[in-house]
């Protein structure tokens, strides 16, 4: 039986609300505020690190970089704006920041926040090598940011951008919408499950993982116990500056890591802060532009 | 059917049976070392962070959402064949089949599954994850409601519900394409044919596997039903391959543009998925076999259709993450969830069993409750 004019009206007004409830949804989402992160003084954090130590010329840059830290961190949180600057010039790819990350942030086997890709050019004998660390670039237009389909991660006002593993639900899209590869998924592997297991055993001796392994992570000021598949195992990670580090004043494990002084750390909203220095004195690069991520890690080439 | 298709006679329910105990053993093997060990047997890792059963899940969608639109479309606008609201019915039920098994395996994919219900709770609408899925409940809640309407004698909403259920049925397959065409730092995926692709294939796949189903229960007007779906299966398999191909000659005669994604669905290791599951097996035969007189050499073209369209929904998966824009990054840090290469394991084989064992499980149940429900309201149109 055809349909009738009372069906077709009816069926012009469901079509017509769902569309208009669709559209509606998305207009909001689009508006939406992202995370409510503190900002305002209660952010401001007046540490007393170096206090006592004056500026001399001519000091190592972790010094300069700590003071710069301190300075940022007398400012409310949306006045600051971290940024990492990396003179390729002096990498020599020794793995430390990579190392020190792990260790830092106890990542299981298969999680990496920062390692250093190495490209080979030319021919032998005339070879060049090239080491590019790939920390998370904290875009300023995250493409992570809006495929997440729970919130459960944002930029915040100081930059960083932040994973809510509480909230998160072990979808690994984020993980396909980052063109750098920064996110890898924490599927809950550890070391010492993976060491050698000898005749009594027990795992051979060298083959075990360290303490360390099985103590919780302190990733973005809680402490995440990974045991049973407890968050962060099952969810997306990344770098994140070490966002604990700096809350106690203390710079990004890569950055005072790294033996060549190759790693640079700060505020980019300060002016008079190494990184700005380097970022205007140098002619600086960013990783694939042409993605339009705006990212806030900088090399210098 | 004037010949009678293969599971109208005994033999063939008890082999449908018997394959169904087979899938559901071997399944239960994989669901187990999933819920025991997790994602650690799995083969997917964090850059090629998504494998089989996504691609079934894909594929679940796409035959629930076809399936129902054209089902809806025949009741709506009478076609001879569809007409019936047991008919009706049966396109419900096959959806619902298709998408529990669909929704089962990506629930096991995700990192922490007892968390899923927060994509409904606090969605994120700027993803399009969030945004499907809430199409897909969206769809569910009008199609169960059409479907319980469809018991009641007269009903001047149930076709406005179907009109409704039938958009959001055409819109899900479209937003799956949708999903990965956002994706800007995956260039095979970054295309906006992607939604077109997943719609047709979902169409295609869709009318095959009710085409087969609704040879198999044989509720209506049969003829005049297989009938059209035949042609829409063959209409839709012409369709996917001129998009398919649009698709591939952009890659394959631009000069200046490399695409290692499409040589690797070419020319691959699993080249075979795509010259003889997809092209072959999934395309070219059931063409053949829709094409021929024989209304059985139909059913098993339709089938082979709704099985076999799955390649295409991983060689659009796969490939796409097998490739990174950062040369060097798989030899950065090594370790097995750190390549590009994806190889599906035993463990989400047997998984991808279960799911369709579910499916079949599903399907069985839904005819079940059918009768007794139409038995109760005392009617069977």
């Amino acid at each position: 039986m055809p349909m009738t004019r009372r069906e077709v009206i009816q069926s012009g007004i469901a079509v017509g609300a769902g569309v208009a409830v669709s559209g509606a949804a998305i207009v909001s989402a689009r508006g939406k505020q992202d995370h409510a992160d503190a900002s305002g003084p209660s952010t401001v954090r007046n540490l007393d690190t170096l206090k006592n130590i004056p500026a001399k010329p001519g000091e190592d840059p972790l010094m300069r970089m700590q003071r710069d830290l301190v300075k940022a961190m007398a400012k409310p949180m949306e006045q600051r704006h971290w940024v990492m600057v990396i003179d390729q010039r002096k990498c020599v790819g020794c793995h430390a920041c990579t190392v020190s990350c792990i260790a830092e942030n106890h990542l299981p086997p298969g999680v990496v926040y920062r390692p250093v890709v190495i490209e080979e050019s030319g021919s032998f004998p005339n070879i060049k090598l090239e080491f590019t660390p790939r920390p998370c670039m904290q875009c300023d237009q995250p493409p992570c940011v809006p495929v997440c389909p729970v919130s459960a991660t944002w930029k915040r006002a100081d930059g960083i951008v932040a994973v809510d593993y509480d909230a998160c639900i072990g979808c690994r899209y984020c993980l396909t919408a980052c063109p750098y590869g920064a996110r890898t998924s924490d599927f809950g592997e550890d070391y010492q499950a993976k060491a050698a297991i000898g005749a009594d055993g027990q795992a051979v001796a060298g083959a075990q993982a360290t303490p360390n392994e099985g103590k919780p992570s302190p990733e973005y000021g809680k402490s995440w116990d990974r045991k049973g598949h407890a968050s962060p195992a099952g969810n997306a990670r990344k770098c994140h500056f070490c966002l604990h580090k700096l809350e106690n004043g203390q710079l990004p494990a890569c950055t005072s890591t790294c033996i060549g002084r190759a790693t640079y750390f700060g505020d980019s909203n300060d002016p008079d802060s190494l990184v700005s220095e380097l970022i205007t004195k140098h002619n600086v690069q960013t990783l694939l532009p042409h993605k339009g991520t705006r990212p806030r890690v900088y090399y210098i080439v | 059917m004037s010949d009678s298709t293969p599971a109208s006679a005994p033999l063939a329910r008890a082999t449908l049976w018997g394959l169904w105990a087979i899938l559901l053993g071997l399944g239960c093997i994989g669901m187990w070392l999933r819920i025991t060990q997790g994602h650690l047997p799995a083969g997917y890792g964090s850059y090629a962070p998504w494998g089989l059963w996504i691609a079934i899940y894909f594929h679940g969608v796409g035959i629930a959402g076809g399936a129902f639109a054209l089902g809806a479309l025949g009741y709506i606008l009478d076609w001879p064949g569809f007409t019936d609201r047991k008919a009706l019915r049966t396109t419900v039920i096959l959806s619902f089949a298709a998408f529990m098994p669909a929704f089962l395996g990506v629930w096991l994919d995700l990192g922490h599954p007892e968390r899923a219900a927060a994509i409904l709770l606090s969605p994120n609408f700027t993803s399009m994850m969030a945004f499907n899925a809430w199409m897909y409940n969206g769809f569910m809640v009008v199609a169960g409601a059409a479907f319980l309407l469809s018991y009641a004698k007269q009903s001047s909403w149930l076709k406005p519900l179907l009109c409704l259920a039938g958009v959001l049925s055409l819109m899900f397959p479209s937003q799956s394409g949708a999903f990965f065409g956002v994706v800007d730092a995956k260039p095979f995926w970054n295309s906006a044919l992607m939604p077109m692709l997943f719609l047709t294939g979902a169409v295609t796949a869709g009318a095959a596997m009710l085409l087969a189903v609704r040879g198999l229960v044989r509720g209506g007007d049969e003829d005049h039903a297989i009938a059209r779906l035949r042609t829409v299966v063959l209409a839709g398999i012409a369709a996917y391959a001129v998009f398919e191909f649009a698709e591939f000659s952009i890659a394959l005669w631009n000069p200046s543009v490399h695409a290692p994604e499409v040589e690797l669905i070419m020319w691959g290791p699993f080249w075979w998925v795509f010259w003889i599951v997809h092209l072959a097996v999934g395309m070219a035969l059931p063409a053949l076999l829709l094409l021929s007189r024989s209304r059985q050499a139909w059913w098993w073209g339709a089938l082979l259709v709704s099985i076999c369209f799955i390649s295409s929904r991983l060689n659009v998966l796969i490939p796409g993450q097998a490739t990174g824009d950062l040369l060097g990054l798989q030899s950065a840090f090594q370790h097995e969830r750190l390549t590009f290469v994806y190889q599906a394991t035993a463990m989400e084989y047997l998984v991808g069993l279960f799911l369709v064992a579910l499916g079949m499980g599903v399907f069985w149940i839904g005819q079940r409750i059918d009768s007794l429900l139409a038995a109760k309201a005392g009617t069977n149109a």
